[in-house]
């Protein structure tokens, strides 16, 4: 079984479908949060590493573990990273458990994308285990999946398994800022309701539970000490589901509450398959991240310890007092190394320096007189002498000079450089990645790492209208509870990093919208479907039926319908011009083909104001603001649109005195190039359009 | 494999299942994540899945050259040890093979200089011809290893090769890896039929061990009678089939009391199934013992009690029977935890204390750093992860192993008979080849 890529998911359909009842899993590598920020802008979240070790490992052992043999993994962020990740380990060797590990790439934001693209694909042909890529368990699975089986073989519509862990009242590894509710019929262990309760959020201190499931129930359990790990065992009906409600986003807020909330409709119930031994646990947030590292040293997963050595090339061994070393330390010989520490090979930790409770990745240079307590130092990092690290996180690379303070909570992002005696105050996220599409080389901000230092101060990227501002002011990583404050499970995140996939960071859908949530779930999700559709070379009128019906259900506003007609439309457009083509060639190819669905956005062809073209106009030149070439490509729509009797010139008059178009200066300069064409239309008589126009775009194709 | 809707979990059934069809390469790097994920673990899964692998691993080997052989074994055997260094038994199993094609090599060099000497006029040299030269040879070298030559009183055979080998040994040694065995002269004479001998042979030999491996623990007990005397009261720990079948043979003719001590909290579950007779849920292991009828049935007495209670019951008890993880050239064990408290309160008490364990788990490796042949397991185990502020504030180790030092220890029991830990060394010497105790 050779290396495969997400590209040809056909042939395999087939192959899967001969093969019966082989345990498949989807790992969602990516899902769709930004909790772990600045780390997560350079590198997909499932491969930073947890002691020493990248997360997706411990999620394939796990499945490993429970016997899968074909895993579908879905990339998100940084899948170039993490196919090549994959291609390279001993997932893809000839011994790796797995008959069958396809590397998905998809257009995905959410879960709910991934599921409906999974459904689109065909590719799962029995019950099948749903995890996200930062799982870590040491469950074996048939006895939920025995469960699961029995279940559903008694009753169709047991659609779904949820793995959950019993964990008391408090638990440092429970998610703090949010707890999910589950109410449970304990006889049947079918879950009735599910909702979460934002602990900083007084309005939804309260449970909203139907009566229904009150009166209909002799018994009900209401949970609040469980761990969800996000494992569901599911059959081929959940991604059903999830198809038929395309504006389910995240697998429990949504799909499960929704799920639960329609019972009476659809009559599907979703079980749960609570234990309470063996260990499951997500890494959800740098909270969790903390207190799994911790389980992971104190040995609560065993075998998923470090001196399991997961990875080849590992070495490490256990010595007293929960000390992992691999070998090849260098340790100066007046150092103190405390308890529950790994150090990985090549690390030198220099005299006198005081080492406690922490993680240090290989090749770390630690000086001399240093304090590390909590720290997780990865792989390559250089601590100066005198230093000193409470409970904070640096990466790969990165540089702290001497007499440094981080406090708690710091994050201390890939290959930043502190220069000496600076203090890095409680959680401070510092990074050098690039900041935006547009400035290349991110400037350094000297009164945070100080003269000589590269980095900048991260300020998360959030929604405008969400909510959780509160997850702002602290990384999580730190263990005082009041600043804690992580974001729920993420609808939010449609962040322009995520639905990225030209490569331009500004090419998502979501980076112009403000409106409420509804209308950003239609434009998305019909911006989604036009651009697969146009990929996919579908002819009109399917993707015009597939827009109706869309607009139809979520009740969408003809505005909508455009932003999402040309979110999509230029988003391909600009994406054959990467291929290559010119822009002309490429717009002249996308807006004549499908030149109808435009036509019926609009709905202003007869009156002599013309809101609806105008609207388009600037909704394309807004658009095109952020997109490279956007000056010329709006001048190849603008004469495109023109040719085809899309758009009027009244329309083109409208349009060039509206205020919107000429709003910023980003605007001016989008329509800069479309200047000649409406000068153009305003001094030309119509008869000798036709050829002066070739000669024009024979100009500007050079 | 198809579908496997029985047994989901990978581990030694499923290991041994596609060992048959999956390249051999592939079947090592299986057998090492196998170990690092503990999905094999106790000392007799981790011995035959070591001991089909090398067998695998040898008939795979197109190579004729014992030299060969015996670095391709060292590298395969250095890989699965580095794997799970605490299963001592896959060191042990890897050198015992070693050994064998070591000693192979040999018989079939001075074999081959008896027939070059003794009848090089017409007798065919083809594998057949060799038969008679290695009977003879065998009464001198065999004895040093495994099954065929067993059944006689190890002493009887173990004297002459001794004394032979202190003496002999040492040159054919350093020779050995100098002269690679189709390089010598007599070799080349014979064409490749010796060399193609040695795999062959090999490969019989692994097979011996497998056999030994399956028969160990009935060999053991046909020692019971003779340890196990009426009205006798006899404490033992764990789960340990070993120690089950021990006593089981004894029960089908005396009748005494045992007292099973139930190995919180790593083999609880297994000893209640054991003392009860309710079928374990045996971890890979399904094969006959998990159906065999518990002491009960034979209507033996059997007091499981709490491991604190050892101490307590101590003085009435006339002897401690305990199963091992693995023994260590000094007699020394790595035993399940909990097994150092019986055998310490045992010393104090004057009890003797009896060990069975098969030969295989015996390893040539001598405890200098004790602490790292310990493996430490599930927290979770000792106290339930539930407990948010107790799993936050304490340190929790579970060590599912002891070290119990050899002083503790009165006699051995293997298959080959009883020893003085004392002894145990000569056992060593005979079964590992000095130049394979570090692989």
């Amino acid at each position: 079984m050779g290396p495969k890529k997400g590209g040809a998911p056909k042939q395999r359909g087939n192959a899967a479908e001969t093969v019966e009842e082989t345990l498949q899993a989807v790992v969602l590598a990516d899902t769709f949060e930004t909790r772990f920020e600045p780390f997560t802008l350079e590198r997909p979240r499932c491969l930073l590493t947890l002691a020493n070790t990248p997360l997706i490992e411990y999620t394939l052992e796990f499945l490993a573990n429970a016997g899968v043999e074909d895993v579908f993994l879905y990339g998100g962020a940084h899948s170039d990273q993490l196919e090549r990740y994959i291609n390279a380990s001993k997932w893809r060797a000839p011994s790796s458990p797995f008959k069958q590990l396809t590397f998905l790439k998809s257009t995905s934001t959410s879960v709910g994308d991934v599921m409906r693209d999974l459904d689109g694909k065909h590719l799962i042909t029995g019950d099948f285990i749903v995890v996200s890529g930062d799982v870590i368990s040491n469950l074996p699975i048939e006895g939920a999946l025995a469960k699961h089986r029995a279940r559903r073989e008694a009753d169709k519509n047991a659609i779904m398994t949820m793995i959950l862990r019993e964990a008391g009242r408090n638990h440092r590894t429970k998610a703090s800022s949010v707890s999910p509710v589950f109410v449970i019929d304990p006889t049947k262990d079918r879950c009735l309701h599910y909702e979460e309760i934002d602990q900083h959020n007084p309005d939804s201190t309260r449970l909203n539970i139907e009566p229904e499931i009150i009166t209909s129930h002799q018994e009900i359990d209401l949970r609040q000490d469980l761990i969800d790990c996000n494992i569901d065992i599911c059959t081929p009906d959940v991604l059903s589901l999830w198809s038929d409600s395309f504006d389910y986003q995240a697998p429990r807020k949504q799909f499960l509450f929704g799920v639960l909330k329609d019972y009476e409709l659809n009559g599907k119930t979703i079980h749960t398959h609570i234990i309470k031994d063996h260990y499951a646990a997500r890494v959800r947030n740098l909270k969790a991240y903390d207190a799994i590292s911790k389980d992971i040293i104190s040995r609560w997963t065993y075998p998923l310890c470090p001196d399991t050595n997961l990875l080849p090339g590992h070495n490490y061994e256990l010595r007293k007092g929960s000390l992992y070393q691999e070998q090849g330390v260098t340790l100066a010989r007046s150092c103190v190394i405390g308890r529950r520490t790994v150090i990985g090979q090549g690390t030198s930790i220099g005299d006198k320096t005081t080492v406690k409770d922490t993680v240090l990745g290989r090749d770390c240079k630690i000086g001399k007189n240093v304090t590390l307590e909590g720290a997780y130092i990865w792989d390559g990092a250089v601590i100066g002498d005198g230093t000193t690290v409470r409970q904070a996180i640096v990466a790969d690379r990165a540089v702290v000079g001497k007499n440094c303070t981080v406090e708690p909570g710091a994050l201390i992002s890939f290959g930043v450089e502190i220069a000496d005696g600076i203090k890095v105050t409680e959680g401070l996220r510092i990074t050098k990645a690039p900041r935006d599409e547009d400035d290349g080389v991110p400037t350094s901000e000297p009164e945070i790492v100080g003269e000589g230092g590269t980095g900048y101060e991260y300020v998360p990227y959030e929604d405008e209208d969400e909510d959780d501002t509160a997850s702002n002011a602290s990384s999580g990583l730190i263990y005082n509870m009041a600043h804690l404050s992580l974001s729920t499970d993420s609808i939010s995140t449609l962040s322009s990093e995520i639905s990225d996939f030209g490569g331009s960071r500004s090419g998502s859908f979501s980076t112009t919208m403000s409106d409420d949530e509804d209308s950003d779930h239609f434009v998305h999700d019909a911006a989604a479907s036009v651009y697969d559709s146009l990929r996919e070379g579908v002819t009109s009128d399917v993707v015009q039926l597939e827009l109706v019906s869309l607009r139809m259900t979520a009740n969408a506003s003809d505005h909508q319908v455009r932003r999402a007609v040309v979110s999509a439309f230029m988003k391909r457009v600009a994406q054959l011009m990467e291929g290559g083509k010119g822009a002309g060639e490429a717009v002249r190819e996308i807006f004549g083909k499908y030149r109808e669905i435009v036509e019926r956005a609009l709905f202003d062809r007869e009156r002599e104001d013309k809101p609806d073209q105008v609207d388009l106009l600037v909704l394309l030149q807004q658009d095109l603001v952020h997109r490279s070439r956007g000056d010329t490509v709006l001048l190849f729509i603008a004469k495109e649109l023109y040719d085809l009797e899309i758009i009027d010139e009244e329309a083109y008059e409208q349009w060039w005195d509206d205020e919107r178009s000429s709003s910023t200066e980003e605007m001016r300069q989008v329509r800069s190039q479309a200047q000649q064409f409406v000068d153009w239309l305003a001094n030309a008589e119509e008869e000798e359009s036709s050829e002066e126009e070739e000669s024009e775009e024979e100009e500007d194709d050079d | 494999m198809p579908a496997t809707s029985g047994p989901l979990t990978p581990g030694l059934a499923s290991f041994l299942k596609t060992l048959r069809t999956n390249p051999i390469d592939t079947s090592i790097d299986n057998l090492i994540s196998l170990l690092k994920r503990r999905q094999i673990r106790h000392s007799r899964s981790c011995a035959t899945a070591t001991a089909y692998l090398l067998r695998g691993v040898i008939s795979a080997s197109r190579t004729n050259d014992a030299n060969k052989l015996i670095e391709r074994v060292q590298n395969v055997g250095r890989r699965l040890m580095a794997a799970q260094p605490r299963e001592m038994v896959v060191g042990n199993i890897v050198r015992r093979v070693l050994g064998l094609i070591r000693d192979e090599a040999e018989d079939d060099r001075e074999g081959d200089f008896n027939l070059s000497e003794a009848g090089s006029e017409s007798q065919p040299q083809t594998p057949r011809g060799l038969d008679d030269p290695t009977d003879v040879l065998s009464a001198r070298h065999d004895g040093s290893d495994r099954g065929a030559s067993r059944q006689p009183l190890p002493a009887l055979t173990a004297a002459p090769i001794s004394m032979f080998s202190l003496l002999s040994h040492p040159d054919t040694e350093n020779s050995l890896p100098g002269t690679p065995v189709s390089a010598s002269p007599s070799g080349r004479l014979l064409g490749h039929a010796p060399s193609k001998d040695i795999r062959a042979e090999v490969l019989d030999g692994i097979s011996e061990i497998i056999d030994e491996l399956t028969q160990v623990d009935d060999q053991i007990a046909a020692y019971a009678l003779d340890h196990i005397h009426s009205n006798e009261i006899i404490l033992t720990h764990t789960s340990s089939t070993t120690v089950q079948k021990f006593l089981l043979k004894a029960a089908a003719k005396r009748k005494f009391t045992v007292i099973h001590a139930e190995a919180f909290p790593n083999n609880h579950e297994a000893t209640h199934a054991t003392v009860s007779g309710a079928n374990p849920y045996d971890d890979e292991l399904l094969s006959t013992e998990s159906f065999q009828k518990p002491l009960i049935a034979l209507g033996i007495t059997v007091i499981l009690i709490p491991d604190s209670a050892v101490f307590a019951l101590m003085s009435r008890v006339n002897k401690v029977i305990l199963g091992t993880h693995s023994v260590l050239a000094n007699g020394g064990l790595v035993a399940s935890a909990g097994t150092r408290v019986i055998a310490r309160a045992a010393k104090v008490h004057q009890t003797p204390v009896v060990v069975v364990s098969g030969v295989y788990k015996l390893s040539p490796v001598y405890p200098f750093d004790f602490d790292s042949l310990i493996e430490y397991g599930d927290a979770s185990k000792v106290i339930s992860y539930e407990d948010g502020d107790l799993v936050d504030q304490i340190d929790v180790q579970n060590p599912l192993y002891d070290y119990v030092p050899a002083e503790l220890i009165d006699l051995y029991i293997t298959n080959l008979g009883g020893h003085a830990p004392s002894y145990l060394y000569r056992i060593v010497s005979d079964h590992y080849r000095k130049e394979d105790i570090s692989v």
